[in-house]
């Protein structure tokens, strides 16, 4: 539930091309949103589809309180589809079914709005489906694409839509606000390392599950450093217990990038931008136990990882492996 | 809200609108029922963003009373599970009522439900009705219309404006026309209504098969009301509305020959029971293909001929053929179709040669017309 006032601090730029669209009554047909996690994208996603239908704005801001307003939050706005990934992509048959609902008229009004959330986890079929529907717009049909990744987006959709680049948040702006909210310095570091959301980063610091996450997180790094032969005994009993599925896998190796990125802002002597900020002693004895060279093959072999994990491999094999890389 | 039904009306009433309510929606209000208390009875609206049923229970009927104790108010119920619990419910008498937490509580004897409601002002808003324009047909007459000429639509989503009927007003007829681009069919009826406000819309065509299992098979009049995005069918107390198809339909006039240069006479049934036993040995070909000939003494050859099986040759004698030697071929299931549509005695076939398409019509009137495209044979 964002105006436009607020996503214009937020998004300047996108806001004011967006605003400017609607003044100049040059609303294009499709519009693909792309920047980091949290930076505001599904909201200015619904803000301008609020836009387009509310009856009751002011200028250009709708009024948040009508039917129409309401029922776009809820997502039971019949003449809006969101598409979301079904399981891992989006599927042929989800943009076959978006196709078939656009032959009919619209059900309360005569234009229509279709949201496609992470639009880069579309199939091949379902990227070429679309294509051919974006290319050929029906009269008053907007499109909005979002994604975290536009390079993957088709070359030829991406150049049917237009671009909108959502820039990543002030770090120490958000850092702040949530220090303000209650958080202890460190957390609130961890937290803007992880989203640029602050409603996401306040549920994370709350939840009980993450909290386990870090400490298993920090108990992997020590077993790894102490005892090695131990670590493959460690990631079957502990870390694979409670890193379940793979979003939490992927949660849980984001944490240990970040703590290997820490050693190397120690080794540089950068110290301000360390995120485990209670762990320097820790991080004393790792910075002695691996080289600099070696810290660099870990990042490299974590992001390895984290490709792994997100095209299907058998998790604690990844894990395992992993381990391997760092002991070594 | 809170009200007393009879549960028998109300289960009925359920009954209809759940046939709307698709399991797999997106829109996650619409797997809901909306009910709506108003000082004259109680609405009941399913629907799946394509077709939307209303049923109307009116407070009482026939000097029956159905509805008792309305407060007015709105809710829209789990459609999952609110029909079982009505059928299952012991009593006669159903109590329901709906807190402000939208906490509905179903009462009948000494069973009580609790559910949780979902909030009316989330449902989508159905066109408001204006009676001006609206127009009526004797529901048998339209599931006339519907079992004419639905079956001729395009089942293939390429091109999806050819999923519908197309309905149109042009000089005091009313135009009923399918087609798949290989097939036609067209009823036409006379209608006196130069006032109305539409020329041509396209109803999807399985909204009108779900119509047709709606209305019965009465001489009652249905109400047909055509708005801006929706088309709504209204009997007594059901409302039926569906969605158009958005985009402009073929014109359709121009594909049926005028002239012809051999016409059959013929039975009906003699004819259509013929081609469905050459249909036997068609099916293995992948387009049912049968063929037809002319012979003197008004006699026509059906033939079907599949290398892998066999043949089968049968000859129907016609009353009547006018015109050219002929030899065609075309799909034996059209053909079926077609003749099951017509509703007549004897037909009228009329050809303009192997590779033209060719009409059928009834004997006696021109209201019905089906058009087949013939298939090229060596």
């Amino acid at each position: 539930m964002k105006t436009w006032t607020e996503m214009a601090s937020i998004q300047p730029l996108v806001s004011k091309m967006l605003t400017n669209g609607f003044k100049q009554n040059r609303v294009s047909h499709a519009y693909l949103f792309y920047g980091p996690k949290g930076t505001g994208k599904r909201a200015m996603g619904s803000l301008l589809t609020k836009t387009l239908f509310c009856k009751k704005k002011t200028d250009i801001e709708p009024c948040q309180d009508c039917k129409d307003c309401h029922r776009i939050d809820s997502g039971n706005h019949p003449d809006v589809h969101w598409i979301s990934p079904d399981g891992q992509t989006i599927k042929k048959e989800q943009i076959l079914h978006l196709q078939k609902e656009f032959t009919y008229t619209g059900m309360e009004s005569n234009q229509k709005v279709y949201i496609i959330d992470q639009a880069d986890r579309m199939t091949t079929n379902a990227s070429n489906r679309l294509l051919k529907f974006l290319e050929e717009p029906n009269k008053e049909t907007t499109a909005i694409l979002l994604t975290e990744n536009s390079q993957s987006i088709l070359q030829t959709i991406r150049s049917r839509c237009q671009m909108m680049a959502f820039k990543p948040l002030n770090t120490v702006a958000l850092q702040n606000q949530l220090m303000d909210k209650g958080l202890t310095e460190a957390n609130a570091r961890l937290m803007v390392a992880l989203t640029n959301n602050l409603s996401d980063a306040m549920e994370l610091d709350k939840d009980e599950w993450f909290a386990n996450a870090r400490k298993i997180v920090v108990q992997l790094i020590e077993v790894l450093q102490s005892k090695p032969e131990e670590s493959l005994l460690f990631i079957h009993n502990s870390w694979m217990h409670h890193f379940k599925d793979r979003e939490q896998i992927q949660q849980g190796l984001d944490l240990l990038l970040l703590w290997f990125k820490d050693l190397i802002y120690h080794a540089t002597g950068n110290e301000a931008l360390i995120v485990f900020m209670y762990e320097q002693e820790r991080m004393e004895k790792s910075a002695l136990i691996w080289s600099r060279q070696h810290i660099t093959n870990v990042l490299q072999s974590i992001m390895d990882a984290k490709k792994k994990i997100g095209q299907n491999v058998n998790p604690a094999l990844v894990m395992e492996q992993l381990t391997l890389q760092i002991q070594r | 809200m809170k009200f007393i039904i009879q549960r028998e009306p109300l289960m009925e009433s359920v009954q209809n609108v759940i046939k709307a309510i698709s399991s797999r929606t997106t829109i996650p209000i619409l797997s809901g029922i909306k009910i709506e208390a108003t000082n004259n009875g109680i609405k009941l609206t399913g629907s799946d963003s394509d077709i939307s049923i209303e049923s109307f229970i009116p407070i009482e009927e026939n000097g029956i009373v159905y509805v008792e104790q309305i407060e007015t108010g709105s809710v829209v119920l789990q459609a999952k599970y609110f029909p079982e619990i009505i059928r299952k419910l012991p009593d006669k008498t159903v109590e329901l009522e709906v807190d402000e937490k939208l906490k509905v509580t179903i009462r009948s004897g000494s069973a009580e439900f609790s559910l949780n409601g979902q909030d009316a002002e989330e449902y989508p808003m159905l066109p408001q009705i204006h009676n001006e324009d609206s127009f009526d047909l004797p529901s048998d007459m339209l599931k006339d219309l519907i079992r004419q000429t639905a079956f001729a639509i395009s089942t293939l989503e390429t091109r999806p404006i050819l999923t519908g009927v197309n309905v149109k007003a042009i000089d005091n007829n009313l135009y009923f026309v399918a087609t798949d681009s290989h097939r036609l069919a067209s009823r036409q009826i006379p209608f006196e209504n130069q006032t109305l406000g539409f020329s041509s819309v396209v109803i999807p065509g399985k909204s009108l098969n779900e119509l047709n299992k709606i209305i019965g098979d009465t001489q009652e009049n249905v109400n047909i009301c055509i708005m801006q995005n929706q088309i709504m069918f209204q009997t007594k107390n059901v409302y039926f509305l569906s969605r158009l198809l958005d985009g402009n339909y073929p014109e359709t006039s121009r594909l049926i020959p005028e002239q012809s240069k051999t016409i059959v006479y013929v039975s009906t049934n003699d004819l259509l029971r013929a081609i469905d036993r050459a249909s036997l040995l068609a099916k293995e070909n992948k387009n049912n293909v049968v063929k037809l000939v002319t012979k003197p003494n008004n006699q026509l050859e059906v033939s079907s001929n599949s290398p892998e099986i066999g043949r089968v040759l049968e000859e129907v004698t016609a009353k009547h053929i006018n015109g050219e030697e002929l030899k065609i071929s075309f799909s034996s299931k059209y053909m079926l179709d077609a003749l099951k549509a017509i509703d007549s005695d004897q037909v009228k076939i009329e050809f303009t040669g192997a590779m033209r398409p060719f009409i059928i019509r009834p004997t006696e009137n021109d209201q019905i017309l089906q058009l087949i495209l013939p298939v090229r044979t060596y």
